[in-house]
Protein backbone atom coordinates (compact mmCIF):
# COMPACT_ATOMS: atom_id res chain seq x y z
CA UNK A 1 0.00 0.00 0.00
CA UNK A 2 1.38 3.50 -0.79
CA UNK A 3 2.09 5.99 1.82
CA UNK A 4 -0.52 8.13 0.17
CA UNK A 5 -3.12 5.93 0.92
CA UNK A 6 -2.14 4.45 4.79
CA UNK A 7 -1.76 8.66 5.47
CA UNK A 8 -5.84 8.57 4.51
CA UNK A 9 -6.98 5.32 5.88
CA UNK A 10 -4.88 7.00 9.32
CA UNK A 11 -6.69 10.19 8.98
CA UNK A 12 -10.29 8.33 8.31
CA UNK A 13 -9.39 6.31 11.54
CA UNK A 14 -8.67 9.29 13.51
CA UNK A 15 -12.11 11.14 12.33
CA UNK A 16 -13.44 8.29 13.14
CA UNK A 17 -12.63 7.91 16.82
CA UNK A 18 -13.23 11.71 17.01
CA UNK A 19 -16.37 11.39 15.60
CA UNK A 20 -17.42 8.34 17.88
CA UNK A 21 -15.58 10.37 21.01
CA UNK A 22 -18.68 13.04 20.41
CA UNK A 23 -21.98 11.19 19.14
CA UNK A 24 -20.95 8.61 22.13
CA UNK A 25 -21.78 10.36 25.31
CA UNK A 26 -24.98 12.42 23.32
CA UNK A 27 -26.47 9.02 22.23
CA UNK A 28 -25.84 7.63 25.62
CA UNK A 29 -27.75 10.44 27.55
CA UNK A 30 -30.79 10.16 24.92
CA UNK A 31 -31.22 5.87 25.25
CA UNK A 32 -31.49 6.92 29.04
CA UNK A 33 -33.55 9.88 28.93
CA UNK A 34 -35.58 7.15 26.56
CA UNK A 35 -35.08 4.69 29.30
CA UNK A 36 -36.59 7.20 31.84
CA UNK A 37 -39.65 8.00 29.89
CA UNK A 38 -40.70 4.49 29.26
CA UNK A 39 -40.12 3.58 32.92
CA UNK A 40 -42.71 6.72 34.22
CA UNK A 41 -44.74 5.94 31.39
CA UNK A 42 -44.87 2.47 32.04
CA UNK A 43 -45.72 3.50 35.92
CA UNK A 44 -48.18 6.23 35.56
CA UNK A 45 -49.74 3.07 32.73
CA UNK A 46 -50.13 1.13 36.10
CA UNK A 47 -51.31 3.89 38.41
CA UNK A 48 -53.70 5.25 35.65
CA UNK A 49 -55.57 1.37 35.66
CA UNK A 50 -55.66 1.20 39.04
CA UNK A 51 -57.13 4.11 39.95
CA UNK A 52 -59.41 3.57 36.88
CA UNK A 53 -60.28 0.31 38.72
CA UNK A 54 -61.73 2.68 41.70
CA UNK A 55 -63.27 5.05 39.19
CA UNK A 56 -65.62 2.31 37.37
CA UNK A 57 -65.49 0.61 40.07
CA UNK A 58 -69.83 -0.79 40.24
CA UNK A 59 -69.42 -1.80 43.67
CA UNK A 60 -71.10 0.43 46.16
CA UNK A 61 -69.63 2.89 48.48
CA UNK A 62 -68.57 1.65 52.12
CA UNK A 63 -67.55 3.15 54.87
CA UNK A 64 -63.50 2.49 54.90
CA UNK A 65 -61.32 3.07 57.16
CA UNK A 66 -57.80 4.73 56.78
CA UNK A 67 -54.38 5.04 58.48
CA UNK A 68 -52.55 8.21 57.89
CA UNK A 69 -50.15 10.03 60.76
CA UNK A 70 -52.01 11.46 63.51
CA UNK A 71 -51.98 15.63 63.50
CA UNK A 72 -49.90 16.82 66.08
CA UNK A 73 -48.11 12.97 66.83
CA UNK A 74 -45.40 12.75 65.12
CA UNK A 75 -44.97 8.96 65.79
CA UNK A 76 -48.64 7.81 65.43
CA UNK A 77 -51.46 6.90 63.35
CA UNK A 78 -55.10 8.30 63.00
CA UNK A 79 -57.70 6.23 61.42
CA UNK A 80 -60.16 8.50 58.67
CA UNK A 81 -63.16 7.16 57.60
CA UNK A 82 -64.02 7.80 53.95
CA UNK A 83 -66.43 6.05 51.66
CA UNK A 84 -65.32 4.11 48.85
CA UNK A 85 -66.72 1.60 46.62
CA UNK A 86 -64.86 -1.46 47.54
CA UNK A 87 -65.27 -4.85 46.37
CA UNK A 88 -65.87 -8.00 47.99
CA UNK A 89 -62.86 -9.71 46.00
CA UNK A 90 -60.36 -9.58 48.98
CA UNK A 91 -57.69 -9.16 46.21
CA UNK A 92 -59.45 -6.23 44.62
CA UNK A 93 -60.70 -4.64 47.70
CA UNK A 94 -56.80 -4.33 48.84
CA UNK A 95 -55.97 -2.79 45.90
CA UNK A 96 -58.48 -0.16 46.65
CA UNK A 97 -57.50 0.46 50.12
CA UNK A 98 -54.08 1.11 48.72
CA UNK A 99 -54.79 3.38 46.41
CA UNK A 100 -56.59 5.10 48.33
CA UNK A 101 -53.53 5.32 50.95
CA UNK A 102 -50.98 6.30 48.23
CA UNK A 103 -53.54 9.09 47.10
CA UNK A 104 -52.88 10.54 50.34
CA UNK A 105 -55.55 12.84 52.70
CA UNK A 106 -56.53 16.11 52.38
CA UNK A 107 -53.79 17.53 54.82
CA UNK A 108 -50.95 16.31 52.85
CA UNK A 109 -48.42 16.84 55.41
CA UNK A 110 -49.99 13.58 57.18
CA UNK A 111 -49.34 11.78 54.34
CA UNK A 112 -47.51 8.51 55.05
CA UNK A 113 -46.72 7.46 51.80
CA UNK A 114 -44.89 9.00 48.61
CA UNK A 115 -46.90 10.94 46.55
CA UNK A 116 -45.14 9.60 43.34
CA UNK A 117 -45.35 5.73 44.92
CA UNK A 118 -47.37 3.49 42.71
CA UNK A 119 -48.92 0.05 44.02
CA UNK A 120 -47.87 -2.29 41.04
CA UNK A 121 -49.95 -5.40 42.09
CA UNK A 122 -51.25 -7.03 45.25
CA UNK A 123 -51.99 -10.56 45.61
CA UNK A 124 -52.96 -12.83 48.72
CA UNK A 125 -51.27 -15.92 49.46
CA UNK A 126 -53.12 -19.29 50.70
CA UNK A 127 -51.60 -18.66 53.85
CA UNK A 128 -52.65 -14.79 54.42
CA UNK A 129 -49.86 -12.79 53.08
CA UNK A 130 -50.75 -9.84 51.48
CA UNK A 131 -47.70 -9.09 48.69
CA UNK A 132 -48.05 -5.58 47.89
CA UNK A 133 -45.82 -4.86 45.47
CA UNK A 134 -44.66 -1.23 44.90
CA UNK A 135 -42.86 0.98 42.26
CA UNK A 136 -39.45 2.61 43.08
CA UNK A 137 -40.28 5.72 44.45
CA UNK A 138 -41.62 3.92 47.31
CA UNK A 139 -37.73 3.63 48.42
CA UNK A 140 -35.80 6.28 46.71
CA UNK A 141 -39.02 9.13 47.81
CA UNK A 142 -40.06 8.22 51.61
CA UNK A 143 -37.86 10.36 53.97
CA UNK A 144 -35.04 8.01 55.59
CA UNK A 145 -35.17 7.37 59.02
CA UNK A 146 -36.57 4.01 61.19
CA UNK A 147 -39.56 6.28 62.68
CA UNK A 148 -40.47 7.58 58.98
CA UNK A 149 -39.95 3.99 57.60
CA UNK A 150 -41.97 2.24 60.14
CA UNK A 151 -44.86 4.79 59.69
CA UNK A 152 -45.32 3.99 56.74
CA UNK A 153 -45.62 0.11 56.55
CA UNK A 154 -47.58 0.86 60.01
CA UNK A 155 -50.00 2.98 57.91
CA UNK A 156 -50.03 -0.14 55.01
CA UNK A 157 -51.00 -2.97 57.65
CA UNK A 158 -53.41 -1.03 60.00
CA UNK A 159 -55.64 0.24 56.65
CA UNK A 160 -55.27 -3.62 55.43
CA UNK A 161 -56.39 -4.84 58.99
CA UNK A 162 -59.67 -2.97 59.05
CA UNK A 163 -60.69 -3.69 55.64
CA UNK A 164 -59.00 -6.81 54.30
CA UNK A 165 -59.12 -9.41 57.00
CA UNK A 166 -58.35 -11.92 54.86
CA UNK A 167 -54.67 -10.51 55.03
CA UNK A 168 -53.05 -11.89 58.16
CA UNK A 169 -48.99 -10.54 57.25
CA UNK A 170 -47.90 -8.12 55.15
CA UNK A 171 -45.09 -8.49 52.90
CA UNK A 172 -43.54 -5.70 50.64
CA UNK A 173 -41.67 -5.80 47.56
CA UNK A 174 -40.41 -3.07 45.36
CA UNK A 175 -40.27 -3.55 41.65
CA UNK A 176 -41.51 -6.99 41.83
CA UNK A 177 -37.94 -7.87 44.01
CA UNK A 178 -37.47 -8.25 47.69
CA UNK A 179 -35.27 -5.71 49.00
CA UNK A 180 -33.16 -5.46 52.19
CA UNK A 181 -34.79 -2.62 53.96
CA UNK A 182 -37.37 -0.16 52.93
CA UNK A 183 -34.83 3.62 53.17
CA UNK A 184 -31.96 2.05 54.68
CA UNK A 185 -33.25 1.14 57.86
CA UNK A 186 -36.61 -1.26 57.97
CA UNK A 187 -36.16 -4.76 57.58
CA UNK A 188 -37.78 -5.72 54.45
CA UNK A 189 -36.52 -9.59 54.04
CA UNK A 190 -39.31 -10.58 56.45
CA UNK A 191 -43.39 -10.11 57.09
CA UNK A 192 -44.81 -7.54 58.87
CA UNK A 193 -47.98 -8.71 60.99
CA UNK A 194 -51.51 -7.02 59.86
CA UNK A 195 -53.42 -7.06 62.93
CA UNK A 196 -55.47 -4.32 65.16
CA UNK A 197 -52.74 -3.86 67.49
CA UNK A 198 -50.46 -1.18 65.96
CA UNK A 199 -51.08 1.83 67.98
CA UNK A 200 -53.31 4.54 66.32
CA UNK A 201 -54.88 7.63 67.89
CA UNK A 202 -58.57 7.73 68.37
CA UNK B 1 -17.59 -4.40 75.91
CA UNK B 2 -19.82 -1.75 73.84
CA UNK B 3 -19.94 -2.17 70.28
CA UNK B 4 -21.07 1.90 68.47
CA UNK B 5 -22.35 1.46 64.65
CA UNK B 6 -22.68 4.75 63.24
CA UNK B 7 -25.18 3.76 60.84
CA UNK B 8 -24.26 4.52 57.20
CA UNK B 9 -21.46 5.84 55.52
CA UNK B 10 -19.51 5.90 52.39
CA UNK B 11 -22.13 6.45 49.28
CA UNK B 12 -24.71 5.92 51.52
CA UNK B 13 -25.05 9.33 53.90
CA UNK B 14 -28.56 8.26 55.13
CA UNK B 15 -30.81 11.10 55.74
CA UNK B 16 -29.87 14.65 54.54
CA UNK B 17 -30.91 18.03 55.43
CA UNK B 18 -30.60 21.17 53.95
CA UNK B 19 -27.37 22.73 53.65
CA UNK B 20 -25.19 19.53 53.27
CA UNK B 21 -26.19 17.78 56.74
CA UNK B 22 -25.91 13.73 56.63
CA UNK B 23 -26.61 11.66 58.77
CA UNK B 24 -23.45 9.72 58.70
CA UNK B 25 -21.58 12.29 59.60
CA UNK B 26 -23.55 12.96 62.51
CA UNK B 27 -23.63 9.88 63.98
CA UNK B 28 -19.44 9.68 63.63
CA UNK B 29 -19.58 12.49 65.59
CA UNK B 30 -22.18 11.19 67.91
CA UNK B 31 -20.44 7.93 68.43
CA UNK B 32 -17.06 9.66 69.19
CA UNK B 33 -18.71 11.13 72.12
CA UNK B 34 -20.46 7.79 73.67
CA UNK B 35 -16.99 6.45 73.03
CA UNK B 36 -15.36 9.09 75.40
CA UNK B 37 -18.16 8.47 77.76
CA UNK B 38 -18.02 4.89 78.20
CA UNK B 39 -14.04 4.50 78.28
CA UNK B 40 -14.43 7.12 81.31
CA UNK B 41 -17.01 4.78 82.88
CA UNK B 42 -15.05 1.86 82.10
CA UNK B 43 -16.20 0.09 79.11
CA UNK B 44 -14.06 -1.31 76.20
CA UNK B 45 -15.62 0.29 73.22
CA UNK B 46 -15.35 -0.51 69.41
CA UNK B 47 -16.86 1.13 66.34
CA UNK B 48 -18.09 -0.10 63.17
CA UNK B 49 -16.23 2.36 61.28
CA UNK B 50 -14.02 5.06 62.31
CA UNK B 51 -14.17 7.06 58.86
CA UNK B 52 -16.14 7.46 55.89
CA UNK B 53 -16.77 3.76 55.05
CA UNK B 54 -19.85 1.83 54.57
CA UNK B 55 -19.84 -1.83 55.90
CA UNK B 56 -22.19 -4.24 55.45
CA UNK B 57 -25.21 -5.01 57.77
CA UNK B 58 -23.54 -8.60 57.67
CA UNK B 59 -19.99 -6.97 58.41
CA UNK B 60 -21.46 -4.88 61.20
CA UNK B 61 -23.07 -7.71 62.92
CA UNK B 62 -19.68 -10.12 62.65
CA UNK B 63 -17.57 -7.53 64.84
CA UNK B 64 -20.17 -7.51 67.93
CA UNK B 65 -21.30 -11.56 67.44
CA UNK B 66 -17.22 -12.11 67.37
CA UNK B 67 -17.08 -10.34 71.03
CA UNK B 68 -17.75 -12.24 74.18
CA UNK B 69 -20.58 -10.18 76.34
CA UNK B 70 -20.72 -7.21 74.40
CA UNK B 71 -23.58 -5.00 73.76
CA UNK B 72 -24.41 -3.06 70.32
CA UNK B 73 -26.07 0.64 70.14
CA UNK B 74 -26.38 1.47 66.89
CA UNK B 75 -27.10 5.37 66.17
CA UNK B 76 -29.15 7.29 63.49
CA UNK B 77 -30.83 10.44 62.94
CA UNK B 78 -34.07 11.04 61.08
CA UNK B 79 -35.14 13.10 58.32
CA UNK B 80 -38.20 14.01 60.03
CA UNK B 81 -40.20 14.20 63.75
CA UNK B 82 -40.32 16.49 66.43
CA UNK B 83 -36.66 18.08 66.41
CA UNK B 84 -34.98 17.60 69.33
CA UNK B 85 -35.86 14.57 70.91
CA UNK B 86 -34.93 10.77 70.63
CA UNK B 87 -36.22 7.44 70.17
CA UNK B 88 -34.80 4.17 71.01
CA UNK B 89 -35.75 0.77 69.28
CA UNK B 90 -35.36 -2.49 70.03
CA UNK B 91 -36.44 -5.21 67.75
CA UNK B 92 -40.10 -6.86 68.13
CA UNK B 93 -41.27 -10.31 68.85
CA UNK B 94 -39.19 -13.53 67.10
CA UNK B 95 -39.36 -16.64 66.73
CA UNK B 96 -36.97 -18.31 68.61
CA UNK B 97 -35.03 -20.77 66.42
CA UNK B 98 -33.74 -23.98 68.31
CA UNK B 99 -30.09 -24.16 68.63
CA UNK B 100 -28.11 -26.17 66.60
CA UNK B 101 -25.06 -27.42 68.04
CA UNK B 102 -24.53 -24.72 69.90
CA UNK B 103 -25.25 -22.15 67.09
CA UNK B 104 -28.06 -20.22 66.25
CA UNK B 105 -29.37 -18.93 62.83
CA UNK B 106 -27.36 -15.93 61.67
CA UNK B 107 -31.11 -14.09 59.89
CA UNK B 108 -32.82 -14.70 63.45
CA UNK B 109 -29.66 -14.17 65.84
CA UNK B 110 -30.93 -11.39 67.67
CA UNK B 111 -34.04 -13.56 68.77
CA UNK B 112 -33.13 -14.90 71.71
CA UNK B 113 -31.55 -11.33 73.48
CA UNK B 114 -34.60 -9.75 73.04
CA UNK B 115 -35.51 -8.96 76.72
CA UNK B 116 -32.08 -7.99 77.47
CA UNK B 117 -32.26 -5.66 74.52
CA UNK B 118 -35.89 -4.06 75.69
CA UNK B 119 -34.24 -3.84 79.12
CA UNK B 120 -31.34 -1.72 77.59
CA UNK B 121 -33.48 0.11 75.40
CA UNK B 122 -35.84 1.46 78.35
CA UNK B 123 -32.83 2.03 80.66
CA UNK B 124 -31.57 4.57 77.46
CA UNK B 125 -34.78 5.40 76.54
CA UNK B 126 -35.55 6.37 80.37
CA UNK B 127 -32.09 8.93 80.37
CA UNK B 128 -33.39 10.21 76.85
CA UNK B 129 -37.01 11.20 78.10
CA UNK B 130 -35.44 13.26 81.57
CA UNK B 131 -33.08 15.35 78.72
CA UNK B 132 -35.15 15.43 75.74
CA UNK B 133 -38.54 17.16 76.36
CA UNK B 134 -41.04 14.93 74.08
CA UNK B 135 -39.18 11.59 73.61
CA UNK B 136 -40.80 8.38 74.68
CA UNK B 137 -40.43 7.02 78.01
CA UNK B 138 -40.09 3.11 76.85
CA UNK B 139 -38.11 1.93 74.07
CA UNK B 140 -39.87 1.19 70.91
CA UNK B 141 -40.17 -1.65 68.52
CA UNK B 142 -39.04 -1.84 65.22
CA UNK B 143 -38.01 -4.36 62.24
CA UNK B 144 -34.52 -2.79 62.07
CA UNK B 145 -32.72 -4.78 59.72
CA UNK B 146 -29.00 -4.35 61.18
CA UNK B 147 -30.64 -5.28 64.95
CA UNK B 148 -31.82 -8.39 63.31
CA UNK B 149 -28.87 -10.47 62.78
CA UNK B 150 -27.03 -9.03 65.90
CA UNK B 151 -26.51 -11.67 68.90
CA UNK B 152 -26.39 -8.99 71.66
CA UNK B 153 -28.40 -7.30 73.27
CA UNK B 154 -28.75 -4.37 70.78
CA UNK B 155 -30.30 -1.10 70.59
CA UNK B 156 -31.00 1.77 67.59
CA UNK B 157 -30.84 5.27 68.98
CA UNK B 158 -32.44 8.16 66.53
CA UNK B 159 -32.33 11.75 66.75
CA UNK B 160 -34.63 13.87 65.12
CA UNK B 161 -33.40 15.37 62.71
CA UNK B 162 -31.02 16.13 60.33
CA UNK B 163 -34.51 18.69 59.67
CA UNK B 164 -32.51 21.38 61.63
CA UNK B 165 -31.96 24.33 59.91
CA UNK B 166 -28.68 25.22 61.67
CA UNK B 167 -26.53 22.43 62.37
CA UNK B 168 -24.94 23.95 65.24
CA UNK B 169 -28.06 23.40 66.96
CA UNK B 170 -27.89 19.69 65.91
CA UNK B 171 -24.03 19.58 67.31
CA UNK B 172 -25.47 20.79 70.44
CA UNK B 173 -27.80 17.83 70.93
CA UNK B 174 -24.92 15.51 70.79
CA UNK B 175 -23.43 15.84 74.51
CA UNK B 176 -26.61 15.53 75.80
CA UNK B 177 -27.53 12.34 73.92
CA UNK B 178 -24.15 10.49 74.31
CA UNK B 179 -24.26 11.46 78.35
CA UNK B 180 -28.00 9.76 78.28
CA UNK B 181 -26.89 6.58 76.30
CA UNK B 182 -23.73 6.40 78.77
CA UNK B 183 -26.20 6.20 81.56
CA UNK B 184 -28.64 3.92 80.11
CA UNK B 185 -25.79 1.53 79.85
CA UNK B 186 -23.98 1.81 82.82
CA UNK B 187 -27.91 1.26 84.85
CA UNK B 188 -28.15 -1.72 82.37
CA UNK B 189 -24.76 -3.42 82.97
CA UNK B 190 -25.67 -5.44 85.97
CA UNK B 191 -28.62 -7.24 84.34
CA UNK B 192 -26.31 -8.33 81.76
CA UNK B 193 -23.82 -9.61 84.08
CA UNK B 194 -26.52 -11.76 86.15
CA UNK B 195 -28.73 -12.78 83.28
CA UNK B 196 -27.97 -15.13 80.12
CA UNK B 197 -29.96 -14.09 76.71
CA UNK B 198 -33.58 -16.40 76.54
CA UNK B 199 -33.46 -20.23 76.07
CA UNK B 200 -29.82 -20.68 75.89
CA UNK B 201 -27.47 -21.62 78.87
CA UNK B 202 -24.04 -20.10 77.30
CA UNK B 203 -24.15 -17.39 74.57
CA UNK B 204 -22.88 -19.07 71.74
CA UNK B 205 -21.65 -17.26 68.55
CA UNK B 206 -24.10 -16.75 65.80
CA UNK B 207 -23.68 -19.51 62.97
CA UNK B 208 -21.47 -18.47 60.05
CA UNK B 209 -22.50 -15.23 58.02
CA UNK B 210 -23.89 -16.19 54.53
Amino acid sequence: MSPKWRVRILIGLVVAVVAAAIYLPVLKKRVKRQAQVQQKSEEQARRELTQSLNANSNEPKVKAKLYWAADGDDSGLSSTTVELPLSNDPTLRAKQVLNTLLAGPVDSELKTLPSDAALLAFYILPDGTGVADFSEAMTTSIPSGIQSEQLAVDSIARTLSENVPQVKQLKILIHGQEVETLAGHLDLTGTFPVNANIPAKK
Amino acid sequence: MVILDPAHGGTDPGARGTGGVRESDIVLEMAAQVKRGLEAQGFQVLQTRTANENPSFDDRSALVNAQSGAIFLSLHVSSTGLSGTVRVYAMPDMALAPANGGLIPWEQAQAAYLPLSRKLGDAVQGELAQKFKGSPAEVQTASIRQLRTTAAPAIAVELSSVSIPDKADLDKLLPGVADAIVRGVVTFRPSYVTAAPASISSAPAAGAKP
